[in-house]
């Protein structure tokens, strides 16, 4: 489903030039849930917000189902991530001022979907999330854990082909963590691809394959027996 | 620890460089409108101060109460001051006369020569107008130099103006109006600008008194020349002559049934604020105007500090862990407000540093606007320094409390975590004070294009006759100019460009104005009075009258023929005008036949309604020739005309005006608050969005995080636009909501002054929405757009 080519980003300021991607090439299929891990500062963020089209690499190619994205202007850039995309941070990046409900439901809200059908499909993400008693809350007012699976149900919501998670569980304690995951897993099973960016190991060995970057390379691949295995 | 403090507050200010310059250059504007309006009000208090006794003279004036209303004058009857100084011998220490007049004054060199010839105002004044008003005297004083006849005082200023240096003047002779010669007895200090009294020569009233065709007997004739001043004993209260005066006028007026007449007395600290009762100076300044001054300088101070405010509750977050760390140290929340409040002092006296420059630079446009000379002179004036530091202090505190409050309140433990969210600064607070400051901004907005298009009304009102291009030209009527009138407009007329002329005593609209009893028809006197225009044959070609029946008058000297407008005879009932011609009317015990009825036209300021109008021809009672002239060559003609004229009259000065300047005068107050309107309603609405701009930015700052949560979502430059601008332009909204009713309340009053004005319209008020939106629109779009543009990644990644 995704085809990354000769990926090259460099980060310039006054004084130095930092080269976060160095020709990379990834290619990820539909279905897959792959694990992006490596030291700080290897570039694995800056990869997944490239894949995210939150930022524009130097060079290179990215094609999702024969789609080229690095030629779009910002407009088609942001409609194609609102259709397609859906993110899940670390800080988890919830409105604030809006109740759990009103956070899921933006990106609809966005997408053009119609009120009525807006609530159908929320209601239903809610209820699979079980945060159904939490719906009217704000965010300050749930757990981490919590907040952490509105974050998931909104980027469910809009049914996307690719969810983008950058360590998803590192603001949270491992119970919580553990939660997260089984929920990316699940979501795994039900066909929606996964890329997430991670430091655990523990995480990591929820997906199908791991990718070991360094320095802006992939220096290594690895594919997960056991979960893989679990899948046949 | 106030080192520390002092430190921390620049370096702050440092930090947030655009909001600190917002709030300072928001605040010096507002403090110099402040300044610059105090100035004026203290120029304008200090009038006829400093006067001995000034809270025991008074003034004596003249008012009628008929069916037409209300009517007073400055002046009273000649024979007044003798018969009030009699009556009131037990309540009143002295009673003094002074009367005005002017004209040609010239001065002969040793060899008799005549070195200088000008026009001058002259005062005639009685010794005890002197004794009442201790003006100083550098030679001379009251009692010896003004009680003979032919005497005269001079100014300072004119004595070297006429006789070069003063020292040398007394004793020496001046000429006036070609008629008397007066010898210098005396030398008055320069009288200040801010008197109702420009007494520059002043001579003995006995002199006046002399003059043979002067009656000092009759009560039936008041001219607003006649001034007459007095002195209370210092037991005897003003209320105790005001109960007497009644009396006293019944017992010498005459009574008729056409109104009662009477005395009243006036106090001196009020002649400078009456703006029914003139003036020396011809300068009022009704009391009610300073006050809306005050009150607009108090709105633009009010709408700085509302920013002031507003920038800095809204920044109060970002110093929460400052106040967090300092109590958790051992500050107090007194030592805390008072830290917050030191910054605010600082801030405001850096305000008015800017503000004192920006006075200056404002000064020459005030002084010419105000056509006074006033100065921003902290030496001559130490109030002006009082008012000064009490700005600053009262700024500080109105701008810097309730943040101090709001900052020194937070929770330290809450503080440190830095979890004092953007609320906490009282947005609820901040959105009223925005409301607020709009609401006034909106007003102000309304009130400039009411007053402007009122003006446009005014300029623009066809007025019955045509005003333009017509100069009038004064001309005596001595016995010997009388002679000269036909040579003078024989030849005026033969210069190319002028179309026609008449002599006349006054144009159709005129500030001079005489009233006058009348018969109509031989039946008994009507129960109004005439407002009286006496000119030649040629006055309804010349303006442009039109005649709604008869004709105009022909040739005469005296009165034969007569002309009323429509407004005279709707009054004497009459339906059909043509049935009037032909009538006989009696005026000025002279008869005269009613020949036509002129169509009404404005004879006063729009301010006041049409009069009854009634024009005929007395000769010797002409001061002016009117000029009718093509308007493009009058620059060619006048001087044409002044030639003639000097040739034509030798011995006398050459005074000319136009007619539609004249009318735009009655008009000056109404200009001045039109550009006063028009500069402070530019400087709140520059205050108030250059305040938006600071909270747009700083809103847009807050919710960055938002903002890149959206945007990552698939929200679109333009809907984050959107959202950031939507509670600004709600705010505005309501703020003008709210102007409206206020606005329409102010500016239906202000119309109501005028007999002739606008329809109050919806436009004024839609455009004034549709202005404050539409700024609000680009200056919050200026600041939102460049937040929606912004990279998101960064925003997303840290807390």
């Amino acid at each position: 489903m995704i085809k990354i080519e000769n990926l090259e980003k460099v980060y310039k300021t006054e004084e130095v030039e930092t080269t976060a991607l160095n020709g990379i090439n990834l290619h990820v299929k539909e279905g897959e849930f792959v694990s992006i891990m490596g030291p700080s500062g290897c570039g694995k963020s800056t990869l997944l917000n490239v894949m995210g089209l939150l930022d524009k690499p130097e060079s290179g190619s990215y094609k999702f189902i024969d789609t080229e994205l690095l030629t779009l202007n910002d407009r088609e850039r942001s409609n194609f991530r609102k259709r397609n995309m859906g993110f899940v941070f670390q800080n988890f990046n919830l409105i604030d001022e809006l109740t759990v409900f009103e956070n899921i439901e933006l990106p609809l809200i966005y997408n053009r979907i119609p009120a009525s059908e807006r609530k159908t499909l929320v209601n239903e993400i809610i209820e699979r999330m079980n945060i159904v008693n939490r719906s009217g809350h704000f965010p300050q007012q749930l757990s981490g854990g919590q907040q952490q699976r509105v974050a998931v149900a909104r980027a469910l919501v809009t049914k996307p082909k690719l969810v983008l998670a950058d360590e998803p569980t590192g603001n949270l304690d491992s119970s919580h963590g553990n939660e997260v995951m089984e929920l990316l897993c699940e979501l795994n099973e039900t066909g929606t691809t996964i890329v997430m960016v991670t430091h655990s190991s523990h995480d990591a060995s929820f997906s199908n394959r791991i990718i070991n970057l360094k320095d802006g390379h992939v220096v290594s691949e690895k594919i997960n027996k056991s979960r893989n295995e679990e899948l046949i | 620890m106030f080192k520390l403090n002092l430190k921390i507050a620049w370096r702050n200010l440092w930090k947030n460089k655009g909001y600190t310059f917002i709030n300072i250059l928001g605040l010096s504007i507002g403090m110099a409108s402040c300044i610059l309006i105090f100035i004026f009000i203290r120029y304008q208090m200090s009038f006829d101060e400093g006067f001995k006794n000034e809270d025991r003279i008074y003034r004596l004036t003249t008012n009628w109460t008929s069916a037409d209303g209300f009517a007073e004058s400055q002046g009273v009857p000649k024979p007044t001051p003798a018969a009030f100084r009699n009556d009131f011998k037990n309540q009143v220490e002295k009673v003094g006369s002074i009367r005005q007049d002017g004209g040609v004054i010239k001065v002969k060199d040793d060899a008799g020569k005549e070195r200088i010839k000008v026009q001058e105002d002259v005062f005639y004044a009685e010794p005890e107008f002197f004794q009442i008003m201790n003006f100083e005297w550098l030679e001379g004083n009251p009692n010896q130099s003004l009680t003979q006849p032919n005497t005269v005082v001079l100014s300072q200023e004119m004595a070297n103006k006429l006789f070069g240096d003063w020292n040398k003047a007394v004793g020496k002779t001046i000429n006036y109006q070609n008629r008397d010669n007066f010898t210098v007895s005396g030398i008055l200090k320069d009288i200040p600008d801010n008197s109702s009294f420009p007494l520059n020569i002043v001579v003995s009233y006995q002199t006046f008194k002399n003059y043979k065709n002067e009656n000092f007997n009759s009560w039936g004739n008041t001219s607003s020349n006649d001034e007459c001043y007095f002195l209370l004993k210092p037991s005897v209260s003003i209320d105790e002559i005001r109960s007497i005066l009644p009396k006293f006028s019944e017992k010498y007026f005459q009574k008729d049934n056409s109104g009662k007449e009477e005395i009243s007395a006036q106090a001196l600290t009020d002649v400078h604020y009456n703006e029914n009762l003139g003036n020396f100076a011809n300068r009022t300044m009704p009391k009610k105007e300073l006050y809306g001054l005050a009150i607009i300088g108090a709105f633009l101070l009010l709408t700085a500090c509302i920013n002031f405010i507003n920038l800095a509750t809204a920044q109060a977050v970002s110093r929460s862990k400052e106040v967090g760390v300092r109590k958790v140290m051992g500050s107090l929340r007194k030592q805390l407000v008072f830290q917050f409040l030191t910054e605010t002092l600082t801030i405001s006296v850096l305000a008015l540093l800017i503000a004192c420059v920006l006075t200056e630079i404002a000064l020459p446009g005030m002084r010419s606007l105000f056509q006074d000379n006033i100065s921003f002179s902290i030496i001559s004036h130490p109030i002006i320094l009082v008012f000064i530091v009490v700005l600053v202090i009262v700024v500080s505190f109105l701008a810097g409390f309730y943040p101090a409050m709001v900052m020194s309140g937070f929770s330290p433990a809450l503080a440190i975590k830095n979890k004092i969210s953007a609320n906490a600064g009282g947005l609820g607070l901040r959105k009223v004070l925005v409301v607020v400051q709009f609401s006034i901004t909106v007003i102000l907005i309304i009130g400039t294009l009411v007053v402007l298009k009122q003006m446009n009304y005014m300029r623009e009102k066809p007025l019955g006759f045509n005003p333009s291009a017509i100069a009038m030209v004064s001309v005596r009527n001595d016995s010997l100019s009388l002679l000269k009138y036909q040579i003078l407009q024989e030849r005026v007329s033969k210069i190319p460009g002028v179309l026609s002329t008449s002599f006349c005593r006054n144009p159709p609209s005129s500030s001079n104005n005489n009233e006058s009893n009348f018969r109509y028809n031989g039946t008994e006197k009507a129960n109004f009075q005439v407002n009286t225009k006496v000119a030649d044959e040629n006055y309804f070609k010349t303006f442009g009258l039109t005649f709604a029946a008869g004709r105009g008058f022909s040739k005469s000297d005296t009165i034969r023929e007569i002309v009323v407008n429509e407004t005279a005879l709707k009054k004497l009932n009459v339906v059909n005008f043509n049935d009037a011609l032909g009538k006989k009317i009696r005026i000025w015990d002279k008869e005269g036949t009613l020949v036509g009825v002129v169509k009404d036209f404005n004879n006063l300021s729009l301010h006041e309604p049409i009069s009854p109008v009634l024009i005929t021809t007395v000769k010797e009672n002409y001061r002016n020739l009117a000029v009718k002239m093509d308007s493009k060559q009058i620059l060619a003609v006048m001087p044409k005309i002044e030639k003639i004229w000097n040739d034509t009259f030798p011995e006398n000065f050459y005074s000319a005006s136009f007619v539609d300047d004249d009318i735009s005068q009655y008009y000056e107050t109404e200009r001045v608050m039109g550009v006063l309107f028009k500069v402070f309603a530019g400087v709140i609405i520059f205050i108030s969005f250059i305040g938006l701009f600071g909270l747009i930015s700083f809103v847009a700052t807050q919710r960055t995080k938002e903002v890149a949560i959206r945007k990552v979502l698939g929200a679109s430059t333009i809907e984050l636009v959107r959202m950031l601008n939507g509670s600004f332009l709600i705010m505005v909204f309501i703020a003008n909501l709210v102007a409206w009713p206020l606005a329409y309340l102010f500016i239906s009053k202000w119309l109501s002054t005028f007999t002739y004005r606008i329809e109050i319209s919806i436009w004024p008020f839609a455009l004034a929405m549709i202005i404050s939106m539409v700024i609000t629109l680009i200056t919050v779009s200026i600041r939102s757009f460049k937040a929606a543009n912004a990279n998101t990644i960064d925003a997303l990644k840290y807390e």
